[in-house]
């Protein structure tokens, strides 16, 4: 009964990410994006991280996504692009990376089964508290690591954006 | 002072750093002062050192400097080995190189080609004494073979130093490439001793002779002889040091005279221990120095350029240092080593300024009665040729009578002596005709005396020390060097020693100044064959062309696209085919990359799996 | 609140995200789409790093989850920035029009 609590969550992910991947409409597909993300937090949730099912809320469905969002509103995808979509994705097109991925998964499958000793997760709820303590003592040197990694995006980013905006100004 | 020892080689060094840094951009005065004055610094060290050296009367004083690296078992220092040998050579080096450069300061100060040639000539002539000083004061026989090189470098840069006639450069390139002949020889043998005694420490290697089987020990001994004949321009390897002579004249005087080309000497000297295991390289030594004795004597009676006459009677003059040390008249042969340095850089540095004063003509024939008008010049070639045709009371006398008549005790040695005496005969004659003709006679040219106290002063020093250097050496060296050996100046053997070189004067004298007629029988035709074949140095020259020259032409021209290449050629079309075939998988997109990594990941996933 | 889950079980649905991901890249030609699958796959990674945590009961598997995310970020916040330069460039979100880069 208790498997429940994970497959139903499990199963929204798995579905939802399906969607994502086949939507025309980018908005749309980031709608399920969402649905995936809220739903594999929900999996963190039961296995005990409430720490990282929070970020996943947080920073997944909240910032990551609105980012797209934006994107997506200033490039103005509208009924064309859903038509261009539809043109670009024949059916044909799904047969070879769809044998290539079932393989994978196959193998995948072949190998997480034959692990030596199978077993299950604590069920125990691993807090901020701890979290916190093990990222800024043992961690910190990747905590620092992380800044650089995303001041260096943040930078890229506004070199980026900003060559574009000033030449969208031109006109 | 013995603890400045390090200064010695070291001041040239930093003069040579100091005029190679500035480019000739110091005033020539300035680099006058740098160049002639750290050699003369370095040689009022080597004087106190040597001073007190002596005073002390230990066998031998070593200054560490410091390790040059160590790799395994083969530590080779830089050491500093101060013994008898080494301190007449550095003594040589270093005096006769100060008077040398003070004499450069004169004749070299109108005659560069370009505005920096004094400092570049300065540059070269530093790091010439430095690396000759390493030769003899390095405690170790890579450290020798650094100082070889070096002073084989040093060499070539002066041999080449007028770089503007490409004569001069192809001069430059003979002496380079026939001495390196030797130093392959060289080199091999001293990797055999390497490996036969684990060492290359001099002291070392002669202390542990012992373990030497005596074929190793011929073969290591002859091996190092073709180093010492390639350096020493002794027969095989004779021919690069009369072309040599295009350089300046103080590089011929102190290159090509009195320092570089007696390291074979010293080389051989120095490695005495292997030698007298070796009685056949030595008696090689010995044969070596007397053919060449023979036929540069023969070859100077013929030459017409002043300076190709005094570079083929340094052959001869080192022939016989080669005779000694071959028939273990050791100290000898060192001595005359000394005394030669003294009586040809004398030579060179007058010629020097004779050839100064006529605009650069060197043919005697165009001289002629010089001896009125160039004073000073006439009367140093005068000093030095008594020195060098070994008249009674001068240096060269008490050197090479001791040198002959060793020879003459020597078990298989009648044979040295009648060649020596010979050649001692020849070189009278040839001394004579050389000072005959160009001082002599009627004035062909007429010189144009400029020389200053900074060109005559050396030459009167070196007047002094070609005559007092011979009863120096009796009394310093004697106790220095071990005996020369105590001769009867009143049996046959030895007065015939003394009175050839005198019926030769006399009869050179009545030859060339045209009181004995000959020149029927000279310009006969077999006397002009003769004449002919002396004058090239015994054909050596055709001979090489012949045989080594034009034959690597030859397979150069054959094998113009380099059949080994191929090989190389190959390797590269193949990586650059592969190159092809891969660049075809880089298709620029990104989902053809993607699907890449899929499949990789797949087999990393089936090699996990079947693990 | 937590329960007793088959490490395996987890595995599993983290691999199927995965290779759900994988496909939308191979499948899909619209940058913004590829950006959304490959965000999945991050996500995948990141809950099978959440599910080796559990099993020890360690916070390690969350601190990775973490810096995951801060990479998922920094990499969305370029990524995007370069889909608005192609957009203007190529005039298209094709990828397959951004091929020059070729051999």
């Amino acid at each position: 009964m208790d498997l429940a609590l994970f497959w139903i969550p499990a199963v929204v992910a798995l579905v939802s990410t399906g969607f994502v991947i086949t939507r025309k409409n980018a908005s749309h597909a980031l709608i399920y994006l969402v649905v995936s993300l809220l739903s594999v937090a929900v999996i963190f949730f039961v296995l005990g991280a409430p720490f990282a099912a929070a970020l996943e809320v947080v920073i997944y469905a909240g910032a990551i996504v609105v980012l797209f969002l934006f994107v997506v509103m200033m490039l103005n995808l509208g009924k064309t692009s859903v038509m261009r979509e539809s043109r670009w994705m024949r059916p044909g097109m799904w047969i070879g990376p769809a044998v290539l991925v079932s393989i994978l998964l196959i193998t995948m499958v072949y190998v997480i089964s034959g692990m030596p000793d199978a077993s299950v997760t604590r069920g125990e709820v691993v807090g901020p508290k701890t979290v916190g303590i093990q990222l800024f003592q043992p961690y910190l040197l990747a905590v620092e690591l992380a800044g650089f990694l995303l001041l260096a995006a943040l930078i890229g980013a506004y070199h980026l954006g900003r060559r574009y905006l000033e030449q969208r100004r031109e006109p | 002072m013995l603890e400045y020892l390090w200064l010695v080689p070291a001041l040239p060094l930093v003069g040579f750093f100091v005029l190679f840094v500035t480019e000739g951009k110091l005033p020539d005065k300035l680099v006058g002062v740098i160049g002639a004055g750290s050699v003369g610094l370095a040689a009022l060290v080597a004087l106190g050192a040597g001073a007190e050296f002596v005073q002390s009367g230990e066998g031998s004083y070593a200054q560490s400097l410091w390790i040059w690296m160590a790799v395994g078992n083969f530590t080779p220092s830089i050491t500093l080995y101060l013994d008898p040998l080494s301190l007449v050579m550095t003594g040589v080096i270093t005096g006769v190189g100060f008077l040398i450069h003070l004499f450069a300061t004169g004749y070299m100060w109108k005659d560069h080609e370009e505005p920096e040639g004094l400092s570049r000539f300065f540059a070269y002539m530093n790091l010439f004494v430095f690396a000759m000083l390493m030769l003899v004061l390095g405690d170790n026989l890579l450290v020798l073979f650094l100082g070889w090189e070096g002073v084989g470098l040093c060499s070539y840069l002066l041999i080449g130093f007028y770089h503007r006639d490409p004569e001069n450069g192809y001069a430059a390139r003979k002496a380079f490439v026939v001495t390196r002949v030797g130093d392959t020889l060289m080199a091999i043998g001293l990797f055999l001793l390497f490996r036969e005694l684990g060492t290359l420490d001099i002291q070392t290697a002669l202390g542990d002779t012992g373990q030497l089987d005596p074929g190793m020990a011929t073969a290591i001994g002859l091996l190092l002889l073709g180093g010492a004949v390639g350096k020493s321009a002794q027969v095989p390897l004779q021919t690069w040091l009369p072309d040599a002579m295009a350089g300046p004249t103080p590089v011929s005087a102190l290159i090509h005279a009195a320092t570089m080309v007696t390291a074979g000497v010293y080389l051989i000297a120095r490695m005495k221990g292997i030698y007298e295991l070796a009685p056949v390289a030595q008696f090689a030594v010995a044969i070596v120095g007397l053919v060449t004795l023979l036929i540069s004597s023969f070859t100077a009676l013929t030459q017409t350029d002043i300076k190709r006459i005094l570079a083929y009677s340094t052959m001869s003059q080192i022939g016989y240092m080669f005779m000694a040390l071959g028939v273990g008249a050791w100290s000898a042969g060192i001595f005359h080593l000394m005394t030669h340095a003294f009586f040809k850089a004398l030579l060179f540095l007058a010629s020097g300024s004779v050839i100064l004063a006529l605009h650069h003509e060197q043919d005697i024939h165009k001289m002629g009665g010089l001896w009125r008008k160039l004073p000073v010049p006439f009367a140093s070639m005068l000093i030095g040729s008594l020195a060098l045709v070994a008249l009674p009371l001068t240096s060269g006398f008490y050197s090479k009578d001791a040198i002959l008549l060793t020879a003459w005790e020597h078990d298989t040695g009648r044979w040295f002596w009648a060649g020596g005496v010979l050649a001692a005969f020849m070189t009278a004659l040839y001394t004579t005709r050389m000072m005959v003709v160009a001082f002599f006679g009627e004035t062909k040219t007429e010189p144009d005396d400029a020389s200053r106290i900074n060109m005559w002063g050396p030459l009167v020093v070196l007047c002094v020390l070609s005559i007092a250097g011979g009863w120096m050496g009796i009394g310093v060296l004697d106790g220095l060097l071990g005996p020369l050996g105590e001769f009867s100046h009143t049996d046959p053997v030895a007065v015939t020693t003394v009175a050839l070189p005198i019926f030769g004067v006399l009869l050179g004298w009545l030859v060339f100044s045209g009181r004995l007629d000959l020149s029927t029988l000279v310009a006969s035709s077999f006397g002009d064959a003769l004449r002919r074949f002396w004058q090239s140095g015994w054909a050596f020259d055709w001979v090489y062309d012949r045989l080594f020259v034009k034959p690597f032409l030859w397979v150069a021209r054959v094998n113009k696209r380099d059949i080994v290449d191929l090989v190389f050629r190959i390797t590269a079309s193949v990586t650059r085919g592969f190159h092809h075939v891969g660049a075809l998988t880089q298709t620029g997109r990104l989902r053809w990359y993607a699907a890449n990594m899929a499949i990789g990941l797949i087999v990393v996933f089936l090699i996990v799996a079947s693990v | 609140m937590a329960i007793e889950v088959p490490v395996e079980q987890v595995l599993m649905v983290a691999a199927g995200l995965f290779l759900l991901g994988l496909l939308g890249v191979l499948v899909r030609r619209n940058i913004i789409f590829l950006l959304m699958s490959l965000e999945v796959m991050m996500n995948a990674a990141g809950l099978a790093f959440i599910a080796a945590g559990a099993k020890w009961g360690a916070p390690d598997g969350q601190i990775m989850f973490m810096l995951i995310l801060a990479l998922a970020a920094a990499e969305v916040a370029v990524a995007l920035g370069l889909v608005l330069q192609i957009s203007r460039r190529f005039d298209t979100l094709d990828v397959d029009a951004a091929s020059e880069l070729n051999g």
